[in-house]
């Protein structure tokens, strides 16, 4: 049935489809915003000067990292479920966009939206806050780990939406995950390491403990060692990967 | 255009969809399809469109982008007015594209484009699609209970729409409906489909004259009107209904003046779809299928 390819007019709808979704609004792009001010300005008073610049950038490194787990891993699969449990793709798919049509625009448009996120949270964030510029460098190892983050996510929501095909479900997995996400890894204020040992070995199977526990410290330079960061990607990666697998074997058709 | 053989769908252990002989769909056909809950109309809709897995083979001459459907379910996202909708479903640009424009005008659309699909009544919903599926000017279509939940008043409103529209053109239609009169209007065949199976399919003409021979007259069940038709043979009906069967014009001029002489009120008719598919699911006349 599908023959339509990619079009701006899908583009636009679909842009549409993600800023309609409140939670995307308040949670991927104000609440990061809101919460790296508040986390500085009120909690941060007693920190000693010489450490508030590195303080701050941890900060705002970690609430960076809300963005692609609030806009994608809540955001999309809440709407995609409730897609799903209308039966709207479905209905597209018989106006003649493929399956793989409208999962391509859907991520360009997510990718679109975490990128105006990102530099509004950039750009509020560094005018009120006085945030040390990083080195490119490490600028650059941010970002792409935000990319690929979101990439990740996206198919960790992807196929768990899928695989319930219900908002009802979903909805609590994702945002089960996603706090336990947030306490783990740093984004609480406890940071990883603090953690019992259990805990912690938890925590570090995620790229997010990562870089909200050690991006501060090469923000403006110095060397990392990435190997159990790029490990923790490859780790969630492959469990997305086998969410959506388990999703797509669930929904395939049988005679 | 279409012919399907041998075609066999089962979901898990029911079979829910079995033809064993050939079925043919011409161009130009304006087909009614139906059938009770469960009798698989949809099903043969859905392996004609090729959503639904099947043993078996339809050959058909169309490209998959010449069929469009209707489908009975038909949402959308709540995100944005309709107008977007419309658009990104159909890449297609409101103020740019006059037919689009002749649509939306010609189903009273105009008013409600900056609604979200939520706000919209059953029968704008329903239009809605419609436009959708129209503006794919698709050699065939689909309409799977299009106004089903609709009020009396916005069906007729819809169908007469839909015939105004289809009026002067040559599309093939395939229309699935539990409303006889709907039927009655816009198809010249009948699919009839009973638990999974074809009982029957033909132009309306035949299968009427097949199933109720010449004509039939209608009335209500009552005790006093089964004494007086008591002579007369009567074929399967709604259970508030007798319906008698005239042979030829002759009787059905006997038939009717001895009902106006007893001051009893009937209905006459040559292409009661109901009436009809009620006899062939009962199986009278000769199976076809």
């Amino acid at each position: 049935m599908p023959t339509k390819r990619w079009n701006q007019k899908l583009f636009i709808y679909e842009l549409r489809n993600t800023l309609g979704n409140v939670f995307i609004l308040v949670f991927g792009i104000l609440f990061p915003i809101i919460m790296s001010i508040l986390t500085v300005k009120v909690f941060l008073q007693g920190v000693p000067e010489s450490m508030l610049a590195e303080t701050k950038t941890g900060v705002f490194i970690t609430m960076s990292l809300i963005i692609p787990m609030a806009t994608v891993l809540i955001g999309y699969a809440a709407t995609y479920s409730q897609e799903l449990e209308k039966n709207i793709p479905f209905r597209m798919k018989m106006f003649g966009y493929s399956d793989k049509t409208l999962l391509l625009v859907k991520m360009v448009c997510y990718l679109a939206v975490m990128t105006i996120s990102l530099i509004l949270f950039t750009v509020v964030d560094y005018a009120v806050l006085d945030i040390p510029v990083p080195a490119v460098k490490s600028a650059l190892i941010l970002i792409v780990s935000l990319y690929l983050l979101v990439c990740i996510l996206f198919l960790l929501a992807h196929g768990i939406a899928l695989y319930f095909k219900k908002f009802g479900p979903t909805y609590a997995i994702t945002m089960a995950f996603y706090f336990g996400i947030m306490i783990l890894c740093g984004m609480f204020g406890v940071m990883p390491s603090q953690l019992p040992k259990v805990l912690r070995f938890i925590a570090y199977l995620f790229p997010m403990s990562y870089i909200s526990e050690d991006f501060a410290g090469f923000w403006q330079g110095g060397s990392y060692n990435f190997v159990p960061f790029i490990q923790s990607m490859i780790f969630l990666a492959a469990v997305s990967g086998l969410v959506l697998f388990l999703a797509l074997r669930k929904n395939r058709r049988t005679s | 255009m279409v012919t399907i053989n041998n075609l066999r769908v089962a979901y898990g252990d029911k079979v829910a969809l079995s033809i064993t002989d050939s079925l043919t769909f011409d161009e130009g056909d304006r087909i009614g399809i139906i059938g009770s809950n469960g009798a698989g109309k949809t099903t043969l809709v859905k392996s004609i469109l090729g959503v639904t897995p099947y043993k078996g083979s339809i050959t058909t001459s169309l490209r998959q982008d010449e069929m469009a459907v209707h489908l009975q379910e038909n949402n959308y996202v709540d995100s944005m007015p309709i107008r977007y909708i419309i658009e990104g479903v159909l890449n297609k640009s409101i103020k740019k594209e006059k037919k689009l424009q002749d649509l939306i005008q010609f189903f009273d659309m105009g008013g409600c484009l900056n609604k979200k699909f939520s706000a919209l009544s059953g029968g704008q919903k329903q239009r809605m699609t419609i436009i959708l599926v129209l503006l794919q000017d698709a050699k065939l279509t689909f309409f799977d209970e299009v106004t089903s939940g609709l009020d009396f008043e916005t069906r007729q409103q819809l169908i007469h729409k839909l015939q105004e529209w289809y009026q002067d053109k040559g599309a093939t239609i395939c229309m699935v409906s539990h409303y006889y009169e709907e039927l009655d209007h816009f198809v010249n065949k009948i699919l009839i489909l009973d638990e999974g199976k074809v009982i029957d399919f033909g132009t309306k003409e035949e299968l009427f004259r097949k199933y109720c021979q010449h004509a039939i007259i209608i009335l209500d069940n009552t005790p006093g009107n089964q004494e007086i038709t008591k002579g007369y043979d009567t074929i399967a009906a709604p259970e508030h209904l007798i319906a008698l069967v005239c042979q030829n014009e002759k009787a059905e001029i006997a038939i009717m003046q001895n009902l106006i002489e007893h001051d009893i009120n009937f209905k006459r008719s040559n292409r009661d779809i109901e009436i009809m598919s009620i006899n062939a699911l009962q199986g009278g006349g000769k199976h076809a299928y």
